[in-house]
């Protein structure tokens, strides 16, 4: 009988171990990062490396006189400008190349071209266009993007095996209705997946477009701290992002994945 | 119910390591209908699944004529006929509920009762329980039970199964075996039924084509007369099994 508890939890006793996984375990991993953080702006000096504490009341302050709303929100609006952008363009471009054979040989070169071209090639392009704007921002970020985008969706449709097809055809099933319900279910995880991969290239381009040309956002603000050289802004500013990072992953693209891929089984290790 | 005439079907495939073309199958001609249960049995390579997909439309392009009481196979979609596939692997929708799985094939089967079937067909292999999970939630035995139920529940003129069992333990195999016979009975279906499986041909068909050779050819075609329900331990059946097995070993040259 005793064994049997160990052997056989009860779902209650389950559920609890899975909860304290998903919250104790990241909330572990967080106190050694801050720790290690802490040991290191120890060892090297707050000159060279500010610890958590200042990092975050340098934080404090910034929310305090509104420097983070009135940089941070010019930010995310480029971002997400610069993502649809690319996402539209992306998923189109990727889907046609994974569905037909022609198009695929006509827009590969192209794709690769746009991919190897240096993001700041892009933009320093687009602040030359279009001058020192939003528009010229949201270009170049699109612009940086979209081959990423379009090279993940393409290769998701191509590895989609045309059996479930088949099966639809043999009964019956229209053209129409095989591609909105047999083939796009299957090729919205890659979708996803490179959306997901897009988010974050985007945001990295971002902090650069205004790092270059634009006189506010995250990135402007980073710079500016970066030449009167106060690192304790520089980390404050860094951690903001990421923290703004997170908070996305945790409360927009997790659920949502989670949602539209509720029919599959957990993996479990 | 529709009746289906194979009159001189040859096929080839264009491949690289054939300096033009390899030919899979030739000069194959039959007929069948009126609720007959039809094997084509052979070892694999022999062109059996493809003659498969060139009835079921999938593959297009072969020589010779292929109808369904005089549709041609390219015009069978147009004209109404159904067909019902069962395949090696059950193929569902993942992302659709065992239900919602048999409803997208009913829903343009054009049959007023398509509603009903899918819960008529559910049940009739015995998965009604399991209307609302997902494939995944069921076993490859239970899978492939609702991708029979899809093939039946269509109402098909023409039943077509690619190996359905293969993948299966033998003694879930016997059980979908015998439950395939019922339901072949009830409803009177005409089935093609691809196996290499001698004895799986013998307990379930009562007419056997053999294709063998290279390229496939019809070696034996002969009714199975043995009486229903049958029996696994059948010595007559055995036999007959036995007998076969040779037939198709001799046909691989």
């Amino acid at each position: 009988m005793g064994g049997s508890v160990l052997e056989y939890p009860p779902v209650v006793m389950r559920r609890l171990i899975g909860g304290l996984n998903k919250i104790v375990l990241p909330g572990i991993s967080l106190v050694v990062l801050c720790g290690l953080w802490e040991v290191a702006a120890l060892i090297l000096g707050a000159r060279y490396l500010p610890g958590p504490v200042p990092t975050a009341a340098r934080l404090a302050e910034l929310f305090a006189t509104d420097q983070v709303f009135s940089n941070l929100a010019p930010t995310i609006l480029r971002v997400l400008g610069g993502f649809a952008v690319a996402e539209v363009l992306g998923v189109i471009v990727g889907v046609i190349m994974g569905l037909s054979r022609s198009w695929e040989k006509f827009l590969e070169l192209g794709v690769m071209v746009g991919l190897t071209i240096p993001s700041l090639c892009y933009i320093i392009l687009c602040f030359l266009w279009f001058g020192l704007n939003e528009l010229a921002a949201i270009v170049a970020i699109g612009l940086t993007t979209f081959p990423i985008i379009a090279i993940n969706v393409w290769s998701g449709v191509k590895s989609i095996d045309s059996q479930l097809n088949d099966m639809a055809w043999t009964f019956g099933i229209s053209r129409r209705e095989r591609i909105f319900k047999v083939i796009a279910p299957q090729i919205t995880p890659y979708i996803v997946a490179a959306a997901r991969y897009g988010f974050g290239v985007a945001w990295k381009v971002t902090i650069f477009v205004e790092l270059m040309g634009l006189t506010n956002g995250v990135g402007f603000q980073l710079n500016y701290s970066f030449q009167i050289f106060d690192m304790t802004s520089v980390f404050a500013w860094t951690l903001l992002f990421t923290i703004v990072m997170l908070v996305l992953e945790l409360a927009v693209f997790k659920p949502t994945e989670q949602w539209l891929f509720r029919w599959r089984p957990e993996v479990r290790a | 119910m529709a009746s289906i005439a194979v009159d001189d079907v040859s096929k080839h495939f264009i491949s690289r390591a054939h300096a033009d073309r390899l030919p899979v199958l030739q000069n194959i001609s039959f007929t069948g209908g009126n609720g007959q249960f039809i094997c084509l049995l052979g070892r694999s390579g022999c062109g059996k699944s493809t003659l498969l997909s060139l009835i079921s439309g999938l593959d297009e392009e072969f020589n010779g004529k292929i109808n369904f009481d005089g549709v041609t196979v390219a015009e069978r979609q147009n004209a109404g006929v159904r067909l019902g596939f069962v395949f090696q692997s059950p193929r569902l929708l993942p992302w659709k509920t065992v239900r919602d799985n048999l409803l997208f094939v009913l829903r343009r089967s054009g049959l007023q009762d398509w509603r009903e079937r899918a819960d008529l067909w559910l049940e009739r292999v015995g998965l009604k329980d399991f209307a609302k999970a997902y494939p995944h939630e069921l076993s490859g035995g239970m899978q492939q039970r609702v991708s029979l139920a899809r093939a039946f529940a269509v109402d098909p003129d023409i039943l077509l199964m690619d190996e359905p069992f293969s993948g299966l333990d033998e003694f879930t195999g016997r059980a979908m075996r015998t439950e395939l016979l019922d339901l072949w009975q009830q409803t009177g279906k005409t089935v093609l039924f691809v196996t290499h499986n001698c004895f799986e041909a013998c307990f379930l068909a009562n007419r056997v084509i053999v294709l063998g050779g290279q390229p496939g050819r019809i070696v034996w075609d002969a009714p199975i007369d043995l009486d229903h329900p049958r029996d696994y331990e059948d010595p007559d059946l055995f036999r007959l099994s036995v007998k076969l097995t040779h037939v198709v070993m001799e046909s691989a040259a």
